[in-house]
C-alpha cells in the first residue's frame, strides 16, 4: 500500500511539474532530500529519479517501523513511522517558502489540495509550514 | 461602410503606466503580439504587467514557460514588483511549464499541449516565454511558419490576446516570418550611453489602431515598467487657442516693456550670465501668478525646493504657504540619467494635479545636466516637443538659461533654441563709470509689441527693480562696454519706447 508521504509527494510533484517543469521540481526534491537526510540518516536509502519520482522511501519507513517494533521509538529516540517522509515534505515546503514566499506557496498548496484548510498562523518561517 | 458597421475592437489595459497612450488607448483584444528585445530589457516584466492587469478567474491568463528562466525563479523576482498580486495565482494566472515537451518532442507536440491547456482554461491572455527557445531547437516535424500560423489562428479563434516573448536581434526584423504573422510588435532596447543605461521601446507595428510612432523611453522601477510617450500624452488636436490674457511679472515697468505682460501660453526665455537675476525674475513671475490666483510649478535642478523657497523669502515672497495650499509645487528634478520624457511626465503630472497656469524651468542648463548623456544630444529637439506640448494646453513657460558673458557678442542662449521661444528677455552686465551694472532688454516678443529700450535694473530686497530711465547717454550697451556719448545721462521725457516693433 502506498504511504501517505508518497501520496503527498506525488501530488506536490504533479502540481509543481505542471507549474515549473520536471527539472525544476527534480532539483528542489534532490535538495530537500539532502536536507532531510541530515535529520533522518535512514533517508540515504531514498533517491529522486531524473523524472522527479521518489524511490526507496518504503524501505526507509519500513526500516524505521521495524526498529520501532524491536526497540520502541521512544526509547531509541528514533523517528516514528512516517516521520522521515514528513520531514522530507517539510523540507520541500521550506524550500518553496524560501524561493517563492508564503503567499505563493500557500496558493500552490491550495491548488493541489482545494478541500484542505491551511492554517496560516504557523507558516511564517521556513519549516513551520 | 459606416462607422456603425465596423467591428469594434476592444482595447485592453496594458498595465504599464504610459503605454496605453502610446499604443493608441490600449492593446487590441484578441491580437497576437510579440515582445522582442535583448536579455534584461524588461520583456517578461512587461508581459507580467499585462497579465496581472487583465486576468480574472473567469477568463484567466495562461503563462507558458519554456526553456528560459524557471517559473520558480521568475516568480521569486517578479513578486518584488508592486503590481504582482499573489492572490491571483493559480486561479486567475496559471503558469505552465513546457520545457519537457520542447526538449523531447517537436513543435507539433508543443502546439498540441498549448491547445489542450487553452481549451481547458478558456483564457483571455496567453503568454509564451520565451518563444525564442522553441524556435532555436532544430526543427523536425512541423515547420516554424506552419506552427506560428496555426498557433496565431487557434489563439485568435479562442478569443485570447497573446504575447510571444523572444530575444531577437534587430537584424532579424527583416525576414523573420514570425514578425509577419504578428499583429503587434513591441521592441525593447537598452543601450549604454557613457555611464548610464537608456531604455527605449518602440511599437514597430500594431494592427487595427494608430500607435504613437518613434522611440519612447521607459524606466523599470519597483512598480515595473513605466513608459513615457514622446508626445507626453498631448497631441496637436488638444492645443488651446492662444490666450489674449497678459500675465504680469509683478514688476510694473517690466510689464510695460512687454506690452502689458507675457501673453498667456507663451514660452519665455530669460537669458543672462551668473548673478544677473534670472532666478529672481522667475520667482517673481511665479509669485505674481499665485497672487493673482494662478497656480504654478517651479522645476528646479540646481538647488533644493527648501532652499529655493528660502531664497524667495528673502525677497519678501512667500512660497511656503502656496505650497501647503496646493497652489504651488516646487519640483526637484536633479537625479541623473533622466530622459526629457520622464522630466516632462513629472512636470505634466504636477501641472494637471494643481491646474498650473505658469511654469518656471530654472534652469535649462541644470535640466540638461540632469539628463542621461544619451539624451543630451537630443536636448534641443526634446525642448521643442516639451514646449509645444505644454504651451499647447495653455501653460505659460518661463525658462532661464545661463549664457557666457561676452563683451564682443550678445548670445541669447547656448542651445540655439531662441526660435523655440515666443519671447526672449536678455539680462547682462555693462561696465559704466567704474561699476558693473545690469541692463535688460526684450529681444523678441512673438505676436506682440515690446519696448526696444535697454533698461538698467537692480536686484534689491524687493527683487528686480527697474530704474527710471533708459541709458541714453551711452552707445554700445549690448556689447557690455558702452561709450559715453556726451548726451544727458538721464532723458526725462522718453522712458519707454513702445509699440514700434512687432515680431511675427
Amino acid at each position: 500500500m502506498e504511504s501517505a508521504t508518497l501520496r503527498v509527494y506525488d501530488k506536490l510533484r504533479r502540481c509543481l511539474v505542471s507549474f515549473a517543469g520536471v527539472a525544476s521540481f527534480q532539483s528542489i526534491a534532490v535538495r530537500a532530500l539532502v536536507l532531510a537526510q541530515a535529520e533522518v540518516p535512514n533517508l540515504c536509502a531514498a533517491q529522486v529519479t531524473v523524472e522527479g519520482a521518489l524511490q526507496g522511501l518504503g524501505n526507509v519507513e519500513g526500516q524505521t517501523s521495524m526498529d520501532k517494533n524491536l526497540v520502541g521509538s521512544q526509547q531509541t529516540g528514533e523517528d516514528p513511522p512516517g516521520e522521515a517522509g514528513a520531514i522530507l515534505i517539510a523540507c520541500i515546503l521550506g524550500l518553496l517558502l524560501t524561493f517563492l514566499g508564503e503567499a505563493l506557496t500557500l496558493s500552490l498548496l491550495r491548488n493541489a489540495w482545494p478541500a484542505a484548510t491551511f492554517d496560516d498562523r504557523n507558516s511564517g518561517n521556513g519549516r513551520k509550514a | 461602410m459606416t462607422a456603425e458597421d465596423k467591428v469594434i475592437i476592444n482595447k485592453l489595459p496594458t498595465g504599464v503606466p504610459g503605454l496605453d497612450e502610446i499604443v493608441g488607448g490600449g492593446l487590441p483584444e484578441f491580437s497576437f503580439n510579440i515582445i522582442a528585445g535583448a536579455p534584461g530589457s524588461g520583456k517578461t516584466t512587461l508581459a507580467h504587467q499585462f497579465v496581472f492587469a487583465n486576468a480574472t478567474p473567469e477568463r484567466p491568463a495562461l503563462y507558458f514557460t519554456v526553456l528560459g528562466e524557471s517559473a520558480i525563479k521568475m516568480l521569486r523576482y517578479q513578486q518584488q514588483y508592486t503590481f504582482f498580486d499573489p492572490s491571483l495565482l493559480p486561479v486567475s494566472i496559471r503558469f505552465i511549464n513546457l520545457s519537457q515537451v520542447v526538449l523531447e518532442k517537436d513543435l507539433g507536440a508543443v502546439l498540441e499541449e498549448i491547445t489542450k491547456e487553452v481549451t481547458k482554461s478558456n483564457p483571455a491572455v496567453v503568454v509564451v516565454d520565451s518563444f525564442r527557445t522553441m524556435v532555436r531547437k532544430p526543427l523536425d516535424g512541423m515547420d516554424l511558419q506552419a506552427f506560428i500560423q496555426r498557433l496565431a489562428l487557434f489563439l485568435a479563434s479562442w478569443q485570447a490576446t497573446t504575447f510571444l516573448i523572444g530575444e531577437y536581434a534587430e537584424e532579424e526584423l527583416r525576414d523573420n516570418p514570425i514578425f509577419t504573422v504578428a499583429d503587434g510588435l513591441f521592441w525593447l532596447r537598452q543601450t549604454t550611453e557613457r555611464n548610464s543605461i537608456v531604455r527605449k521601446l518602440q511599437i514597430i507595428k500594431l494592427r487595427g489602431q494608430a500607435s504613437v510612432p518613434g522611440l519612447h523611453t521607459f524606466r523599470i522601477t519597483n512598480a515595473g515598467l513605466q513608459a513615457f510617450s514622446r508626445t507626453f500624452g498631448l497631441t496637436a488636436d488638444r492645443r488651446n487657442a492662444l490666450g489674449l490674457k497678459r500675465l504680469s511679472f509683478g514688476i510694473p515697468e517690466m510689464d510695460k516693456m512687454l506690452d502689458g505682460g507675457v501673453r498667456e501660453g507663451d514660452s519665455v526665455l530669460v537669458a543672462g550670465s551668473s548673478g544677473t537675476g534670472k532666478s529672481v525674475l522667475a520667482t517673481q513671475f511665479i509669485a505674481e501668478g499665485i497672487r493673482q490666483g494662478e497656480s504654478g510649478i517651479v522645476a528646479v535642478f540646481e538647488e533644493r525646493p527648501q532652499a529655493y523657497a528660502e531664497r524667495a523669502a528673502t525677497l519678501g515672497l512667500d512660497l511656503e504657504k502656496p505650497q501647503s495650499k496646493g497652489k504651488l509645487e516646487i519640483l526637484y528634478l536633479r537625479p541623473l540619467d533622466l530622459s526629457v520624457d520622464e522630466t516632462m511626465h513629472s512636470i505634466l503630472s504636477a501641472v494637471q494635479k494643481i491646474g498650473a497656469k505658469r511654469l518656471v524651468i530654472d534652469s535649462l542648463v541644470g535640466f540638461e545636466m540632469a539628463l542621461s548623456p544619451g539624451f543630451r544630444a537630443d536636448f534641443r529637439e526634446s525642448l521643442y516637443r516639451m514646449i509645444f506640448a505644454l504651451t499647447g494646453i495653455g501653460v505659460t513657460i518661463l525658462s532661464t538659461v545661463e549664457v557666457d558673458e561676452s563683451f564682443i557678442e550678445f548670445p541669447f542662449s547656448t542651445y540655439s533654441i531662441s526660435f523655440l521661444t515666443d519671447d526672449i528677455i536678455r539680462l547682462r552686465y555693462v561696465s559704466i563709470d567704474g561699476q558693473l551694472r545690469k541692463v535688460m532688454t526684450v529681444i523678441k516678443m512673438r505676436g506682440g509689441n515690446h519696448a526696444k529700450d535697454i533698461r538698467e535694473y537692480e536686484i534689491t530686497s524687493q527683487g528686480v527693480v527697474l530704474l527710471d530711465t533708459r541709458l541714453t547717454a551711452y552707445q554700445g550697451l549690448i556689447g557690455g562696454l558702452p561709450v559715453h556719448t556726451g548726451r544727458s545721462s538721464r532723458q526725462e521725457d522718453t522712458v519707454l519706447d513702445l509699440g514700434v516693433e512687432r515680431d511675427s
